[in-house]
């Protein structure tokens, strides 16, 4: 089992609560547990991932709409926790849209500057907590 | 080949994490498409290189029936949060390594809807195909209209 102490805390697999660490001017706080990012991944046109961090696979939906599926699911609907989607390029835009998305499972859009669907290569990160 | 930690107990992000920094990406050459609604177009499911690697180290990736209990706990009308995170991902035994077509046939069973894989060649056509991805057609012109060949000889 992996431990970690920190300050005389031990923190494993059973730890429950939130970690914070003050960042090296001792003034900001990172909170680990809800704010480090838990999925990240970068995307083709045609949902192959390049490269990514906790997914499983990626559903190529259609023209523009794309699914990641997480292999740890998020502790609550994706929808509730932060996450953002970009394009890689000038033109088009990328969201996330609720209908079909769930805790381990993430649907995004991608659009052209009139909102059609558009194909896309898209890098995606979600955060929050995990379950 | 590098010797998996002995991982149960430990958060399968965490896990993760490990296998993203100790193991290479396996890209496969092989997708799977399907058909869960026959008004729709044809999916198409792509496995992640760094889930491969994971998948075919062993030691690493929950059993699939975890995840079918977590999408049940989804489905329920009262559903808020996850409670079953550590029993049904971190505390559950890692199941071994896999071959590529295990490591698919896995990955169908988690990502592709239930209805589609439970009786995949049921039915006047077959809903699912597994395929080289240099099988699909070449260009996207045509995304929103691809089907799969109703004529298509499929082999279990």
């Amino acid at each position: 089992m992996s431990v970690l102490e920190l300050n005389g805390r031990i923190f494993d697999a059973s730890t429950t609560g939130t970690l914070t660490l003050t960042g090296e001017g001792g003034a900001a706080t990172t909170d680990v547990t809800q704010g480090l990012a838990k999925c990240w991944g970068g995307s083709t046109n045609a949902a192959v991932i390049n490269d990514s961090l906790n997914v499983a696979s990626s559903v190529d939906n259609g023209t523009g709409q794309y699914t990641h599926n997480l292999s740890n699911a998020m502790i609550q609907d994706i929808n509730n926790s932060g996450g953002t989607a970009t394009v890689h390029n000038d033109s088009g835009i990328a969201r996330y849209f609720g209908s079909g998305t769930t805790a381990s499972a993430a649907k995004l859009r991608c659009l052209d500057e009139s909102f059609n669907d558009e194909d896309h290569m898209h890098s995606f990160v979600i955060h929050g907590d995990l379950a | 080949m590098i010797q998996t930690p002995e991982f149960q107990g430990t958060h399968l992000w965490n896990r993760l994490s490990w296998a993203k920094e100790n193991l290479e990406m396996y890209k496969s050459e092989y997708c799977v498409v399907y058909e869960d609604n026959m008004d729709e177009c044809a999916k198409v499911l792509h496995p992640d290189p760094n889930w491969m690697a994971c998948a075919l180290q062993g030691g690493i990736l929950p059993p699939v029936t975890s995840y079918w209990e977590l999408k049940k706990d989804e489905a329920k009308p009262d559903f808020v949060k996850h409670t079953r995170g550590p029993e049904l991902l971190h505390n559950m035994k890692p199941i071994g390594p896999m071959t590529e077509e295990e490591a698919i046939e896995y990955l169908i069973m988690k990502d592709v809807p239930e209805s589609v894989w439970r009786d995949w060649d049921k039915g006047n056509q077959p809903k699912m195909v597994i395929c080289k991805k240099e099988q699909l057609p070449p260009t996207r012109e045509w995304r929103n209209a691809w089907k799969i060949d109703p004529e298509l000889k499929v082999a279990a």
